[in-house]
């Protein structure tokens, strides 16, 4: 099975801040890791990094156990890889293209045609006759996930693989690595939540280059539940009455007469605080957890620049 | 076999072997020669060569064989000389067009994440590209001396026909043009921009060379470091009064001296060309970044 890890490893160009700062990450086996973080928070970074089109300022990258800069053939040998827009020679026909990186992988004429007719299946390519210079974006990047997966290599890292796709392409897409990460180790990069989490079973948030977060996915959302409660009154309260909640340090939003959501800083005293103060307030009917969704997590994670 | 038992089969053959460095060599040459004569720079500068040539044989036919004959001492040998004076100038075009952006395209397009990405050592990827770029511009080279030849069969006849010396400067031209792309390739990987190549190329072998030559002949010194002058051997080698130098009178005890070089000295400096320009390509390449 394959792996891949980097260690304290940050990458500077010139003199301005650190594009990446010490970032630790190991994965190996199978599944699917979302590497999430806002457009210039240092994915496609680290991604570069680890296939070695960059080498790092500090630390090291390990790909397969081998260097990708000094060793790349053993450490891309069983790594399938889509960084920003790959383009193959615009002249090269669509079977010429993935002819290339098929018979770079060693793979002879039969099995070139196999794993063709397997990505043809995965992702519907276009006609294998037609040039490379006149397909149209979402086409192009079909053929580019096309050449990450030939040869079925073990490892694929993917950054934004769903750029240019169109909806129905992106579910294909989706679907494909739902059903390869049983047996891949994925790692896909993306600035898209809803597209991470219905593939990934861990995630890493990054955002300045600094990792935030790093936990799987169910976990993320859990995490910042405890730090909203949603109160439900008995009765109509006014909204002056959120005055008793402020030496609580919470804030307060009235989401009508009757309900409030109350956020704070987590621990279970302040929580028992602020459920004594409602109920001050007026008769507490419910006084439970908001159930933050992903979305809002990562939104304050990547806003509050700090790791949960 | 169903699909998956097809994909378990090929991951099950690629973990037993890999693909070796002379198969990789040979995946990007023929990729890389794909692209190549499907340009407009090489269907332009096959056309342009060509053309030149061709409108070159019909003047000549407009001139008549008798006039052509005596303006080339009656000799085949001296008439190839001078038909073949232009190949420095198409070799340099086509080291521009084929090597100036060869290597920069994989940092400047979106190539180098189609092609850097793959298990393939860069050496070996920047082996086969310098391969194809040969391979096109010894079309180029073998198109230009084949309707040289022709002419000379016309004009001259098949049997003055100098194949030894023809064969030997065909030999120089193929190695003038392996020189030219290795600095080609290196100027490549030293800039970013895929034009910057193209132009730095021609800007050194052509006009650099050229004056640098010129100047330091205005000296009295031998050019040795030119590649352009390494490449007069093409020429002189059909050249039926061959001079590796003349000193030509100025005034009172004063002389330019006109450097041509030999043919085991032009292949010495196309050499040392090859020998120096190709592992610091190869340095460049492999140092460089995908920054963009």
């Amino acid at each position: 099975m394959g792996s891949f890890e980097a260690v304290g490893v940050t990458k500077r160009f010139g003199t301005g801040p650190p594009a990446l700062q010490d970032l630790t990450i190991r994965y190996e086996g199978s599944g699917a890791i979302g590497y999430l973080g806002p457009n210039g928070a240092g994915k496609t970074t680290t991604l570069k990094l680890l296939v070695g089109l960059l080498r790092p300022t500090r630390g090291r990258v390990s790909l397969n156990g081998a260097d990708p800069v000094t060793d790349r053939k053993r450490a891309l040998w069983d790594v399938g890889a889509l960084i920003e827009t790959p383009e193959p020679y615009p002249t090269l026909t669509v079977f010429e293209a993935l002819e290339t990186v098929g018979r770079a992988r060693g793979l002879g004429t039969n099995d070139l045609d196999d794993e063709v007719d397997r990505c043809d299946d995965l992702f519907e390519l276009p006609p294998f006759g037609q040039r490379v210079g006149t397909l149209s974006k979402g086409q192009r990047q079909r053929v580019a996930l096309a050449s990450a997966l030939l040869g079925d290599p073990s490892v694929l890292l993917l950054d934004e693989p769903t750029s240019g796709l169109d909806p129905a392409e992106r579910v294909r897409v989706r679907d494909a690595l739902l059903r390869l990460k049983k047996d891949h180790l994925i790692f896909v990069s993306s600035h898209l939540m809803l597209e991470v989490t219905e593939v990934c079973d861990r995630l890493v948030v990054v955002n300045r280059g600094r990792v935030l977060l790093e936990d799987r996915v169910e976990n993320v959302a859990a995490h910042f539940r405890s730090r909203r409660v949603d109160v439900e009154f008995g009765g109509p309260v006014t909204p002056e009455s959120r005055v008793r909640l402020a030496a609580l340090s919470a804030s307060v939003e009235v989401v009508n007469d009757r309900r409030w959501r109350v956020s704070f800083d987590g621990s279970d005293a302040r929580r028992a605080d602020i459920l004594a103060a409602c109920q001050a307030v007026g008769p507490v009917l419910h006084f439970a957890s908001a159930s933050l969704q992903l979305e809002d997590a990562y939104l304050e994670v990547v806003e509050g620049g700090t790791g949960a | 076999m169903s699909t998956t038992e097809s994909t378990v089969s090929v991951r099950a053959a690629l973990r037993d072997r890999s693909a070796t460095d002379v198969e990789q060599w040979w995946a990007v040459t023929s990729s890389q020669l794909a692209h190549y004569v499907r340009t407009h720079r090489f269907l332009g500068l096959l056309a342009f060569v060509g053309g030149v040539s061709v409108l070159t044989i019909a003047f000549q036919l407009y001139a008549g064989a008798p006039t052509v004959r005596i303006a080339q001492l009656n000799s085949g040998s001296e008439y190839l000389s001078n038909f073949l004076d232009y190949t420095g100038l198409w070799v340099i075009l086509a080291a521009a067009f084929f090597g100036g952006d060869a290597l920069s395209v994989d940092f400047s397009t979106g190539s180098g994440y189609f092609m850097l990405v793959l298990p393939v050592r860069r050496s070996i990827l920047l082996a086969g590209r310098y391969t194809a770029a040969s391979l096109v511009t010894l079309a180029i080279i073998g198109e230009y001396y084949l309707l040289g030849a022709a002419g000379e069969v016309y004009f001259f006849g098949l049997t003055s026909l100098p194949w030894v010396n023809l064969l030997l400067s065909l030999g120089l031209a193929v190695l003038f043009g392996l020189a030219a792309l290795s600095v080609a390739f290196c100027l490549s990987a030293a800039f970013r921009t895929p034009a910057m190549g193209v132009l730095a190329t021609v800007l050194v072998l052509y006009v650099g060379f050229t004056t640098l030559q010129g100047v330091v002949e205005l000296a009295g010194v031998e050019p040795w470091f030119s590649l352009t002058y390494a490449g007069g051997a093409m020429a002189a080698v059909l050249d039926t009064d061959f001079l590796h130098y003349q000193s030509i009178p100025l005034g009172e005890d004063q002389y330019y001296t006109l450097w041509s070089a030999s043919v085991l000295e032009g292949v010495a400096i196309m050499l040392a060309y090859v020998i120096v320009f190709v592992p610091l390509a190869t340095y460049l390449y492999q140092r460089k970044e995908s920054t963009g």
